[in-house]
C-alpha cells in the first residue's frame, strides 16, 4: 500500500467524524445565515442573502454584547495568562511531593462544572449576604458585586479565574518544565542574574507554549457563555451579556433561526480575526 | 428563493430528536393485552417532580392498558427540546407548557386544540376551572391546555420579624400604609449582624408585572398591535417601587440572591410564586407564613402563570384516548399536586376542606380571581427582555420611569413591525 493511501485510511475515522459534525454543521449554519427562517412564522424560509448580516450590524444589542464580550477578554485573558505564568513559575521553584500538592489544589475548581462555580460565586457575591462582603464589611467597604454595571463584568471575571486559573497553569509549568536545565546553568556560569535568566532565556523559550495558551484562552473568551448564565444571566442591564449568550436566546427563546446562524458566524470571523493577528504578532516578534 | 421547508424542519427535528425515537410512543402487547405508551415532558425537576412522579405510578397501575413515561429537564431544555422535536414530528404525546409559551406552540401547530375532549363524554367540567385561568389557555376561541395549577405570585412572610418588629404576624399588611409601616419598622430594627430589611424585590419580571397592573396599567392595546408600556399608570406603579429603595425601606434589586436573604431570616416580606413553597417546606428553622399582596394601586392585581397539560396534535384516535384519559387523570387529581407547593385550578378542589388544611397555598388561591397573566404575543421572551430591562433601570435609579419604559415601547413596537413583516401573527389578551 503506498504511505499517501494509507496516510488517509488512518485518518479517515477522525475526517469522517470531523465532516459529520464539524464541517457539515458549519456549513449548513452559513447556509443557514442567509435565509430568513423564523420558525413561528406561516412564510416559508426565505433566501435573504446577507440581509441577516446587515441586520446584525445595525442591531444595538449586538453591539452591547459584543462589546460586553470585548470587555470580558480583555479583562480575562490578559490577567489569566500573567497570574498563571507566575503560579507556574511558583510551582516549578517548589520540589519533589509537595509540588504535586500544590498542582492539585491549584487544579481542583477546574474539575467544578461551569454550574456548581456559578451558583457558589453567585452566594459569594450576594451584596447583603454574600461571604465576601462580609469580610470586607469590617473594614467600611460593600461591594455591589452583582447588582452594579461597573462591577458585575470584573465579578464575572475574578470568578473565572479563580475557576480557570488550573489550566494554563498547568501547561505552563510543563513548559518551564521543558526547557533545558544546561542552558539556564550556561548562563549562569556566563554570569547572567536570576532576572536575565528568567527574561532572556525561559520566557523566549516559552513562547510557543504561551501563544497556544494565549490563542486558547482567546478563542474561549470570545465564547463565554456558562459563567456568565449561571451568575447574572446577562445583567445587571443586559451588561454581561454575551455574544454567544445573545445568540443562544435569538435562536432558542425567539426561534429566529437564520439571524442567530449569522450572529454565530460574525463572532466566528471575529475569533479568527484575532487569533490571526495573535499568530502574526508573535511570528513578527520572532522574526 | 424558498427551499422546502418541510424537509430541512424534518432534518433538524429528526436529527435533535433522536433520543425520542429511540423511546417513540408505540402499543405493545402486554400479557396478551394492548399497551399504549405515552411519554409525557416536563420541566419538574425540583421536588414537584417527585409529586408527579407519584401521580405517574397511580395513573400506571388504575390503567394497566396505558403506560406514561415520564421524562423531566429544566425548563430551559424542555422548551428547547420540545420545540425541536415538535419540528421533527416527534414531540411527546403529553406535554406541560406554560401559559406564557402556549400561544408559540398553538402557532407552531405542535399542540392539539383539546375543546372535543373537554366537551366530549369523558370531558372535563368547563365551569368547575377558575375562569381566568381557564380563559388564558384559548387562541382563536380554541383551548390548547388544561390548566394544572396557577402558581399566582403572594407575599411570604417571615412571622418571627414582624413579631420582633412590633407587628401582629397574623395580620400581614394589606395595603401602602401597613406595608410602609412594616418596612420602616423592620429598618429600625437593632442591625444585628447584617442589615435587614422589611421587603426586598427577588423577581424583577413578576413584581413589577404586579405593580403596573396594580396601577391600572397594561402592556398591549386589546388588539395586540401596539404596545402601550409608556403609560402614565405603569409609570406610576415603577415609580412607587422606586420610591420604596429611595426611601431607604428596601434595598436595590440584586439579580437574583434576595430570596436567599428571606430564607436567613433577614426579611420581612418578599413577593415570590407559590413555587417556591417548596424551598420554605424544607427548611425548619424559620417561622414563614403566606398572605395576599397588599394592594398598592387602584387595582387587585398579582401576576400568575400555570402549568399546563397540552397534547400533541396529529396523534391518532386510541392513543388522543389514552393521552386525553391520563390528563384527566392529572386534573382530577390536582389536588395532591397541590400538596407539592402549588394552587389547584378547579374550584371544587379550591373549595375543599383538604385545600383549606393547605395554609400558604389556600392563602395565595385568596388571588386567583385577580391573576394576572403576561399577554399572549408569540415573541414573548424579547417582550419580556424588554419589560424586565425597562423594570431593571427604573428600580435601579438608572433612569426614570417614563425614559425607561418610552424605549421598551419602542423596541416592542419594532419587534411588532417586524413580525407582521415576516408573517408571524396572533395573539390575544391575558
Amino acid at each position: 500500500m503506498k504511505p499517501r493511501a494509507s496516510g488517509w485510511i488512518f485518518a479517515a475515522p477522525y475526517l469522517t467524524l470531523f465532516t459529520a459534525f464539524v464541517v457539515g454543521p458549519l456549513l449548513f449554519g452559513f447556509a443557514l445565515s442567509l435565509f430568513r427562517w423564523e420558525l413561528l412564522s406561516n412564510v416559508k424560509p426565505t433566501f435573504v442573502g446577507f440581509e441577516n448580516y446587515a441586520e446584525a450590524f445595525r442591531d444595538p444589542y449586538v453591539h452591547q454584547a459584543l462589546g460586553a464580550t470585548l470587555r470580558f477578554v480583555w479583562m480575562a485573558v490578559p490577567a489569566t495568562i500573567l497570574l498563571a505564568l507566575v503560579i507556574a513559575t511558583g510551582l516549578n521553584a517548589v520540589a519533589g511531593k509537595r509540588q504535586g500538592f500544590w498542582r492539585a489544589c491549584i487544579y481542583v475548581p477546574h474539575l467544578l462544572t461551569v454550574s456548581v462555580a456559578g451558583i457558589l460565586w453567585r452566594w459569594f457575591y450576594n451584596k447583603e449576604f454574600g461571604i465576601l462582603n462580609a469580610f470586607l464589611r469590617p473594614i467600611g467597604i460593600e461591594i455591589p458585586w452583582l447588582s452594579d454595571v461597573a462591577w458585575a463584568m470584573p465579578a464575572i471575571v475574578l470568578m473565572t479565574l479563580w475557576w480557570t486559573l488550573g489550566g494554563p497553569s498547568v501547561v505552563l509549568l510543563s513548559g518551564l518544565q521543558n526547557i533545558p536545565v544546561s542552558y539556564l546553568e550556561a548562563a549562569s556560569l556566563d554570569g547572567a542574574t536570576p532576572t536575565q535568566r528568567y527574561f532572556r532565556i525561559i520566557l523566549p523559550l516559552l513562547r510557543p507554549v504561551l501563544l497556544f495558551v494565549t490563542v486558547m484562552h482567546v478563542i474561549g473568551g470570545f465564547q463565554v457563555f456558562g459563567q456568565v448564565y449561571m451568575i447574572t444571566r446577562g445583567g445587571p442591564e443586559l451588561s454581561t451579556r454575551s455574544l454567544v449568550q445573545y445568540i443562544y436566546e435569538t435562536a432558542f427563546n425567539n426561534y429566529r433561526m437564520g439571524y442567530a446562524a449569522a450572529l454565530s458566524w460574525i463572532l466566528f470571523a471575529v475569533i479568527a480575526i484575532f487569533t490571526l493577528v495573535q499568530f502574526r504578532l508573535m511570528r513578527e516578534e520572532r522574526s | 428563493m424558498t427551499t422546502p421547508r418541510r424537509a430541512v424542519l424534518t432534518a433538524l427535528g429528526g436529527m435533535l430528536a433522536a433520543p425520542g425515537i429511540l423511546s417513540g410512543c408505540s402499543s405493545n402487547v402486554i400479557g396478551g393485552r394492548k399497551q399504549t405508551t405515552i411519554r409525557f415532558w416536563n420541566g419538574f425537576t425540583g421536588p414537584d417532580g417527585r409529586t408527579m412522579l407519584g401521580l405517574v405510578r397511580k395513573f400506571n397501575e388504575q390503567n394497566p392498558d396505558v403506560h406514561v413515561v415520564m421524562q423531566r429537564m429544566d425548563w430551559g431544555t424542555f422548551y428547547n427540546k420540545l420545540f425541536v422535536a415538535g419540528l421533527g414530528g416527534r414531540a411527546p404525546e403529553c406535554f406541560v407548557l406554560h401559559t406564557r409559551a402556549m400561544l408559540r406552540f398553538a402557532l407552531a401547530g405542535f399542540a392539539a386544540p383539546l375543546d372535543t375532549f373537554v366537551a366530549g363524554e369523558n370531558g372535563l367540567p368547563e365551569s368547575d376551572f377558575e375562569p381566568g385561568v381557564w380563559g388564558a389557555t384559548t387562541y382563536k376561541d380554541e383551548h390548547f391546555g388544561i390548566p394544572l395549577d396557577v402558581h399566582a405570585m403572594g407575599m411570604y412572610t417571615n412571622r418571627a420579624l414582624l413579631k420582633e418588629a412590633g407587628w401582629n404576624p397574623d395580620t400581614p399588611p394589606t395595603n401602602t400604609d401597613e406595608f410602609v409601616d412594616v418596612c420602616k419598622r423592620v429598618r429600625k430594627l437593632p442591625k444585628g449582624d447584617s442589615e435587614r430589611y422589611g421587603f426586598v424585590f427577588t423577581n424583577l419580571e413578576t413584581n413589577g408585572y404586579t405593580l403596573i397592573r396594580q396601577f391600572g396599567g397594561n402592556v398591549f392595546t386589546p388588539d395586540m398591535q401596539t404596545c402601550i408600556l409608556n403609560s402614565p399608570e405603569n409609570q406610576n406603579g415603577l415609580t412607587f417601587g422606586r420610591s420604596l429603595i429611595e426611601d431607604g425601606l428596601v434595598p436595590s434589586p440584586e439579580n437574583f440572591d434576595a430570596w436567599i436573604g428571606f430564607r436567613q431570616g433577614r426579611v420581612a416580606m418578599a413577593f415570590e410564586g407559590i413555587y417556591m413553597l417548596a424551598d420554605l417546606q424544607r427548611q425548619k428553622d424559620l417561622d414563614y407564613g403566606g398572605a395576599p399582596v397588599p394592594q398598592f394601586g387602584t387595582t387587585k392585581a398579582v401576576w400568575a402563570d400555570s402549568h399546563n397539560l397540552c397534547m400533541r396534535r396529529g396523534l391518532d384516535p386510541a392513543t388522543a384516548a389514552a393521552s386525553w384519559r391520563f390528563m384527566r387523570f392529572l386534573s382530577n387529581n390536582s389536588l395532591e399536586w397541590a400538596l407539592g407547593g402549588q394552587i389547584p385550578t378547579r374550584i371544587s378542589q379550591l373549595e375543599s376542606p383538604e385545600f383549606a388544611k393547605m395554609e400558604v397555598q389556600a392563602q395565595f388561591a385568596k388571588q386567583v380571581k385577580i391573576v394576572k397573566y403576561h399577554p399572549k404575543v408569540p415573541f414573548i421572551f424579547e417582550y419580556l427582555t424588554e419589560f424586565t430591562l425597562a423594570v431593571e433601570k427604573v428600580l435601579r435609579g438608572r433612569e426614570k420611569a417614563p425614559t425607561a419604559l418610552k424605549t421598551a415601547e419602542d423596541n416592542i413596537n419594532r419587534i411588532i413591525e417586524r413580525q407582521r413583516k415576516q408573517g408571524v401573527s396572533g395573539g390575544g389578551q391575558a
